[in-house]
């Protein structure tokens, strides 16, 4: 008997999430095939590669992110700079400097630099807040009306402040909603049924499952994401056909393997490239896991995993 | 591991008002009834347009485009003795949202639904019975052995049928409750599909008993691995217990609001 290879394509699909605008724009999720199984149905929407830069500016970078960005001066030079890093599809602006625990810059101060960013870049953006869940409920809000315009992600709506920044991001500035969960299926799923009652569309829901770097209870975040997709693709869960995008390099940069110098750990060798590689195999676990797209620092980083992605579609 | 299929029952002709509207092809009653199962959680709907002797194919015709061009594609299930109806129905039938269901073949002078089936790419509910009920679930197995044997031969994927042991009043037969849930159970782990009225266990019973009971009734016949019942979606109990069972089946993933959606 011949053998008769079957598809194990579905019949449900992620929702292709459009974000930023004009030429520059990308679409992110669409497929109805697991991760990168462009061998049982055309992957029409490659996973993403985006940029994160903060309105901290560089102080705190590794050297080989300072070294990238040498010259620049200001936000608007590292937008555009960020923008145009090979393998680059988008850019992430992140507001850390608003955290009541660090710089608590005001909103007006973060609005500032918003506004500087939007008006430098045209590639698409993601705005994502300071992790102060108080905070970010009126740095997101606000920052949804000053990128009127723009189709941004803002990040991220969580369980207690996802009433004021949906609405604001999905109702009122027609921005995408980035929904927050941290490692949690059963949120995730309940965060989108919220957003939905709340009258967010959910073609303009994006999820952030929540992440961890490799080695670090990685595991959860593998099952968690796996869990998703399984239930979006083959259950046809509705409340779960989001896309996902995970940002990695605020996580993987803050791990001892990227921290500790060569002075402490001279056998542990360059502290850069261990940091890079901390980056690059957390990026390419959460893409082989079903996110969509992820958010990175370090242009090695940024033109490693864009080639994987290029290699494997 | 797929989710439980509600069939809504609430379009039948054995309700007068429901008769009335399809005899005079009055849709607004009818598009009401279907509106009403789909908002509570329907997934298909039964079309029960009786015997149908004088026009049922011309009324099965206008019941599916009119339902169907009403609410998106909804997948229907076509139940009537008449089998012109049911092709005539099926020949107006946009598949997009899932199979028709041919409603209903049993193993004895019933069994050509299946071949109809088979001829349209259907799926078939499959009544576990012959000439009168089933004395037992060794004649139920048999049954459901000869329609399987017969849908394959036609080329029917076995589970295009969903097989019906047939659910029994518990007023009268109380002692046949625990050989249906076997018979459940024997037929989940060939593999197949199964559907059924289950609402029928507590036909006689006080209006306020009725859900409970039922709800009872399809919690156990779930553990044994029923897929799938033709029910009224509006009753909420019912409704409540059957998508908790879900998720402690693991067919859909847990949320707080579960029940909401």
């Amino acid at each position: 008997m011949p053998f008769n290879g079957k598809s194990g394509k579905f019949n449900a699909s992620i929702s292709a999430v459009e974000v930023g605008c004009g030429d520059k724009a990308i679409k992110i999720g669409g497929e109805n095939v697991l991760p990168f199984y462009t061998f049982d149905a055309p992957i029409e929407n490659s996973p993403k590669v985006g940029v994160m830069i903060s309105d901290l500016g560089l102080e705190n970078e590794p050297a080989g992110v300072k070294a990238y960005y040498e010259g620049c001066t200001t936000m608007a030079d590292i937008a555009r700079k960020a923008a145009a890093m090979p393998g680059a599809d988008f850019v992430c602006l992140k507001l850390e400097g608003a955290d009541p625990n660090g710089e608590n810059k005001s909103t007006e101060d973060c609005m500032a630099v918003v506004k500087e960013v939007v008006d430098a870049i045209d590639a698409p953006l993601v705005i994502a807040g300071c992790k102060n869940g108080a905070k970010d409920d009126e740095l997101l809000r606000k920052a949804s009306e000053v990128a009127q315009g723009k189709n941004v992600i803002i990040l991220a709506a969580k369980e207690e402040n996802y009433k004021g920044i949906g609405a604001a991001a999905g109702l009122a500035y027609n921005q995408k909603v980035g929904a927050e969960s941290a490692v949690d299926i059963n949120l995730a799923k309940q965060l989108n049924v919220l957003l939905s009652q709340l009258g967010v569309a959910p073609a303009n829901i994006v999820m952030h499952v929540g992440t961890a770097t490799a080695g670090y209870g990685f595991e959860y975040v593998v099952s968690t994401m796996d869990r998703i997709k399984a239930a979006a693709l083959s259950q046809d869960d509705k409340q779960l056909q989001m896309p996902i995008i995970t940002p990695v390099g605020d996580e993987t940069w803050n791990v001892k393997e990227s921290m500790a110098s060569e002075e402490d750990m001279p056998e542990w060798g360059s502290q850069e490239a261990r940091g890079i590689g901390m980056e690059v195999s957390t990026a390419a676990s959460v893409l082989a896991s079903g996110s969509n797209a992820v958010i990175l620092k370090h242009p090695t980083s940024v033109a490693t995993i864009s080639k994987m992605i290029k290699e494997l579609m | 591991m797929g989710k439980f299929i509600v069939v809504g029952e609430r379009l039948s002709a054995t309700a007068p008002s429901v008769n009335k509207a399809f005899t005079a092809r009055d849709p607004e009653p009818i598009i009401q009834r279907a509106k009403q199962q789909l908002d509570a959680g329907a997934y298909y709907l039964d079309v029960n347009i009786g015997p149908a002797e004088n026009d049922g194919p011309e009324l099965m015709k206008w019941a599916v485009q009119l339902l169907q061009s009403e609410f998106d594609n909804v997948p229907l299930a076509l139940d009537t003795a008449n089998k012109a109806a049911i092709e005539a129905g099926i020949s107006v039938y946009n598949r997009s949202k899932g199979k028709p269901i041919v409603n209903s073949a049993d193993a004895a002078g019933r069994i050509e639904y299946i071949d109809l089936a088979a001829a349209n790419d259907a799926i078939v509910i499959a009544l576990c019975n012959g000439e009168g009920i089933a004395a037992n679930n060794d004649e139920r197995m048999a049954y459901c052995q000869t329609m399987l044997e017969r849908g394959m031969e036609h080329g029917m994927e076995p589970t295009d049928l969903w097989f019906d042991p047939l659910f029994l009043v518990i007023k009268g037969m109380q002692d046949k409750q625990m050989q249906i849930l076997e018979c459940i159970k024997m037929i989940s782990d060939m593999g197949l599909n199964s559907t059924g009225g289950l609402s029928n266990n507590s036909n006689g019973m006080p209006k306020h008993i009725r859900p409970i009971m039922d709800s009872a009734m399809v919690a156990m016949c779930m553990t044994c691995g029923l897929t799938s019942a033709i029910v009224n979606p509006n009753d909420l109990r019912l409704m409540e217990t059957i998508k908790s069972c879900d998720v402690i089946k693991d067919n859909i993933l847990y949320a707080d609001s579960y029940l909401e959606i």
